[in-house]
């Protein structure tokens, strides 16, 4: 009994020496060949929150298609490798090391969210992946991150551009203001610059009510805003809450006007709302869908080609994935024929002004800053054509104190 | 050939290891695991970590609802509550790893202890629900107390250091998580056999009974209560340091409904059955899809049409199809596969 | 009428709408625990199938008040499949195996409902979510209206059907003991796919109202969970005690909503939870459910 044993026990100790001295081997430029380059994308494919990560990520394809079809970059064809981290944290990095470690991709871009890519960043700088987060979070950029290259006005931007257009457009005398936002992330930063900018202006809000995403009713939150008379309503939320808050404002015969940042400003609200959209004004950093702008034409024209319906999906986020792939592209033409995560990383900052024709406005990064632009636009609900109209061109904030 | 085994005396059989061939094959499995690192990928590493925090999660919950029978669906509480701990004595006070983890697991099992006496009157579904609602309120409380946790801004967690050696890696971590899931499992092991393991048995098969045979019900709801949640706030603590960031998001009602999941899938009331059901709930949607991909490859003309929802779906009906076909769990099947190999070629 | 005494009826009159919601979510579920002593986890995932069903329905020309009667023949007819897959053959496992099967169930359909329905936000296109009536200054809009008069509806039908039907009283029979239900020569297995059926089918007429208010979309299966308080309240057995629960929890998160949130933000959202648990805490059965009290 006992000599076999040790026997068979040497063997497997056997067995397991072997297995150390498998190692893998890495490549000399990670996801680059001489007729392609592994990109990957993590972002939310399946369940509740997929209405926003599925036309964001057929944005970012189509447009890597295009490319691979009008001979790719640099003669290299793009192949997109999108992986579903059903909006969990620890599915993004398990989502992130598989990129890295099996499809060895040379990037990856949209990290999920703001808690995802938050929690990725060690292994972002680590790795030197250039990647554009779809989040606007102020971490992203500040201190600032080598290789997160951030996209998009931030929320201060947008909820100071909200303010200035009641005080400076609207020229409103004393207004009453009152912040209705969801306790996520976004939420809560939109809320903290409506405080800061109502008190740059010498205003107080009159009150600060909470939205969240699922909620079944907006009464009590509706009725609270029509007792104080509350005449400008900022939002910091989701489409689908907005669209439950401006149908409930109807049903009691309110109407203030309402303001919603990029995640809000889409066509669906108008769609959803009709009439009871009339009042509703957003703020955004990528081009209205019916645009007369060359680039918001090539956006029609790509969706209509891959077979997106913009009735189905919330075509800002898909405007934000064509603008977030044409700007990765850019890079990497720019990077050169020797494209290593470093090169492109100087390529994304010798971009200076980038035009996308309307898209987004015009991308400038330096060696120094990844900081956004500071410019968006206001667009105002137009319920009979059932879209989003803008009412000013890409502005940037007032400086105040 | 392995003969049956004769046990003469109740001693031998409550032994841990029950034969030298366990002991063997563990020790092949701990040299295995122990060499991971030096030969799989970190991404495999990365699995192997969360199945791990999975793993003692799932033990804890086992205790409370597969061995005392009290069901919980505020697992997830107890988990944020360990990591939330941890991340922050490791972030605003610099304390090192080895005890915020602890650390973690000691306010999880005071709350625990909180939790635990409202809720010995309560039974069956009404007790989920009491515990569910427990849930919710911590998630509340983690999202609102600004000032501590961060809110919905979400904190983020050092490296753990020990001796001034850095273990943020996941195939550092991993020495880290393998050494509180062992820990973990052999005191959950032995606790099962001790007076109190069996009191908690005796308490699920029937409280009345249990309560004349002379177990204080009171004490041991509290103390099942106290010791799943210790758990609960170890696998949380765990969790900060692979993550490295903490968001209460990650800590909802499905969460626990994962972890309940784990255990049922598993085998209720086996220590064993919760680290098959961590493990398989945790590696499955990844074998799916890379089956899926495999599908896919095979047929061109599927590309880029495939919906992965479909790896989800598949996930569903698995659990649907194991519990239909085996209720008893993975552990189940695992005794069964055991026992006809033991028994081979005889059937019985 | 005060101003502030305005409010505070709107707010009420607000809660009873929204509460008259939760109470038709509520009451499906309380159906099964009744007569099957299975908490139905796919119940939110039985209203999202319902409200697509009648969704695709109306889009595809369709007169609502007909789409409504067909989807919930589907709906009844998917319960009986349902529990004859599913259900049936988990029939003398323990509770919790079963609860489990149901959540395995929720997550298969609700990743089959957007393969099949895609995961976009839709509008429910129906005549009932225009008009409002205002009476005093007091608005009520005519879904929620129809929505109490439902509720109202199948308490008042399910009260009858209990009370006098054959079948009713079968449910009641299997839900008292079924050992000694089948030995009285009443079918279980009959009486569990009815209650399915019954039960797949308010679920879809509940999902069907809250499409109605909400945006339609995956996410309307995850209201169920915000029916759980409603449920429990009521006491998990009593159908008029589902129908006070949702009122009662409707009510209740409006009113913390319209005075509170300023000082405690999102505490609407918590309010439910809150009371469920004080709820529990005095009365371990809920308010109207059957007394098997845990003494230690």
């Amino acid at each position: 009994m006992k000599p076999k044993k040790n026997w068979k026990l040497v063997v497997s100790l056997v067995i397991c020496l072997g297995l150390f001295s498998v190692t893998t081997s890495f490549s000399e430029t990670r996801g680059v060949t001489k007729d392609a380059i592994q990109m990957g994308m993590i972002l939310v494919k399946t369940g509740p929150v997929a209405a926003l990560g599925l036309p964001e990520g057929w944005g970012v394809q189509d447009t890597f298609d295009q490319i691979n079809e009008t001979g790719g970059i640099h003669g290299r064809k793009i192949n997109l490798i999108w992986e579903d981290d059903q909006f969990k944290t620890p599915l993004s990095i398990s989502a992130f090391n598989k990129l890295i470690f099996r499809d060895k991709v040379l990037s990856i871009t949209c990290m999920g969210g703001t808690p995802q890519t938050i929690a990725l960043f060690d292994l972002i700088d680590k790795h030197h992946v250039v990647n554009i987060p779809n989040a606007l979070a102020e971490e992203f950029s500040k201190p600032h991150k080598p290789y997160v290259f951030v996209l998009g006005a931030s929320y201060e931007t947008q909820i100071e551009l909200m303010f200035d257009y009641i005080m400076n457009d609207l020229k409103a005398k004393d207004p009453k203001i009152a912040v209705v936002y969801a306790e996520t992330e976004f939420g809560k930063k939109g809320l903290e610059a409506a405080r800061k900018r109502a008190e740059q202006y010498g205003i107080k809000l009159v009150s600060e009510l909470v939205l969240n995403i699922g909620s079944v009713d907006a009464s009590s939150q509706i009725l609270s805003l029509k007792k104080d008379n509350v005449e400008y309503v900022v939002t910091c939320n989701l489409v689908p809450p907005i669209i439950t808050f401006l149908k409930t404002a109807e049903k009691y015969d309110y109407w203030p006007t309402t303001f919603g940042i990029n995640w809000s400003c889409d066509d669906m609200v108008v769609k959803a709302c009709k009439a009871a959209s009339k009042n509703y004004i957003g703020v955004n950093f990528v081009g209205g869908w019916e645009d007369d702008t060359p680039g918001m034409k090539r956006v029609r024209e790509l969706a209509r080609k891959n077979d997106r319906d913009p009735a189905k999906m919330l075509t800002s986020l898909y405007t934000m994935g064509v603008g977030t792939a044409a700007v990765l592209a850019e890079g990497m033409k720019r990077a050169g024929q020797n494209l290593t995560p470093e090169s492109y990383k100087d390529g994304m900052e010798t971009l200076k002004d980038f035009e996308t024709g309307g898209i987004v406005p015009p991308v400038t990064y330096t060696p120094t800053s990844h900081a956004p632009t500071t410019v968006a636009r206001l667009y105002r609900a137009d319920p009979d054509k059932g879209v989003m109209i803008p009412i000013t061109d890409w502005r940037s904030a007032k400086e105040m104190k | 050939m392995r003969s049956k085994t004769f046990r003469e005396s109740y001693r031998e059989d409550i032994r841990i290891f029950k034969t030298i061939w366990v002991k063997f094959w563990l020790v092949l499995f701990a040299v295995a695991l122990l060499s991971l690192p030096l030969w799989a990928d970190p991404y495999i590493i990365y699995m192997v970590n969360i199945s791990g925090i999975a793993i003692i999660a799932a033990i804890g919950l086992n205790i409370l609802t597969g061995l005392t029978g009290q069901i919980s669906l505020g697992h997830s509480a107890f988990v944020a509550l360990g990591a939330y701990t941890s991340a922050i004595l490791a972030s605003k006070m610099d304390m090192p790893f080895w005890l915020t983890i602890p650390a973690g697991g000691v306010v999880a099992a005071f709350f625990g202890i909180l939790l635990g006496f409202p809720c010995l009157r309560l039974k069956g579904l009404y007790l989920a629900m009491a515990t569910m609602s427990f849930g919710v309120v911590v998630e509340y409380g983690i999202t609102h107390w600004e000032s501590l946790t961060m809110g919905v801004r979400g904190i983020s967690v050092p490296a753990p250091t020990i001796f001034g050696y850095t273990l943020g890696d996941p195939s550092k971590l991993f020495y880290v998580t393998v050494f509180f899931v062992t820990f973990l499992t052999l005191a959950a092991k032995n606790l099962a056999r001790t007076r109190i393991g069996r009191a908690f048995v005796a308490i699920r098969d029937r409280d009345v009974a249990a309560e004349v045979i002379g177990i204080n019900l009171t004490k041991y709801k509290v103390m099942a209560f106290a010791i799943s949640s210790f758990y609960g706030g170890v696998a949380g603590g765990l969790y900060s340091y692979s993550t490295t960031y903490l968001h209460p998001e990650n800590f909802t009602l499905l969460l626990s409904i994962e972890y309940i999941a784990m255990i049922i899938v598993g085998g209720l009331g086996s220590i064993l059955g919760s680290i098959f059901g961590a493990v398989f709930l945790t590696a499955m949607p990844d074998i799916i899809k890379g089956f899926a991909d495999f599908m896919g490859r095979q047929f061109i003309f599927l590309h880029g049409r495939y919906d992965e929802e479909w790896n989800i779906a598949a996930f569903g009906l698995l659990i649907m199809i194991f519990l239909i076909v085996e209720p008893t769990g993975l552990n189940g099947i695992w005794s069964r596969v055991k026992t006809s190999f033991k028994n081979w070629p005889f059937t019985y | 009428m005060t101003e502030g005494a305005l409010y505070f009826l709107q707010l009420v009159i607000s809660g009873i709408a929204v509460g008259s919601l939760y109470a038709l979510v509520a009451l499906g579920f309380v159906l099964i625990y009744k007569a099957t002593d299975i908490m139905n986890f796919a119940h939110g995932e039985a209203m999202m199938v319902g409200a697509f069903i009648c969704y695709a329905l109306v889009v595809a020309g369709i007169p609502f008040l007909w789409a409504v009667l067909i989807t919930t023949g589907i709906a009844m007819f998917f319960g009986l499949v349902t529990e004859r897959l599913v259900l049936r053959p988990m029939i003398g496992e323990p509770q919790f195996a079963v609860v489990m099967v149901t959540i395995g169930l929720s997550i298969f359909l609700r990743s089959i409902s957007g393969i099949i329905f895609g995961h976009d936000n839709k509008i429910f296109p129906s005549q009932l979510s225009d008009q409002t009536l205002v009476f005093k200054g007091l608005v009520l809009s005519y879904t929620h209206l129809w929505a109490m008069l439902i509720s109202g509806l199948m308490v008042i039908l399910f009260f009858l059907f209990f009370r006098y039907s054959r079948v009713g009283l079968a449910m009641r029979g299997v839900a008292n003991d079924q050992d000694t239900a089948m030995l009285m020569g009443i079918s279980v297995k009959r009486v569990f796919a009815l209650t399915w059926g019954i039960s797949f089918a308010i679920a879809a007429v509940a999902g069907i109202f809250l499409a109605n208010v909400m945006v339609l979309n995956i996410a309307i299966c995850l209201v169920a969970i915000k029916a759980f308080p409603a449920v429990i309240l009521g006491g998990l057995e009593s159908i008029p005690g589902a129908i006070i629960g949702g009122l009662v929890i409707g009510v209740l998160e409006t009113l913390v909503g319209g005075y509170l949130d300023q000082t405690l933000p999102g505490v609407k959202d918590l309010t439910a939870f809150v009371v469920l648990f004080l709820v529990l805490m005095i009365r371990p059965y809920g308010l109207f459910g059957k007394k098997e009290i845990e003494r230690v």
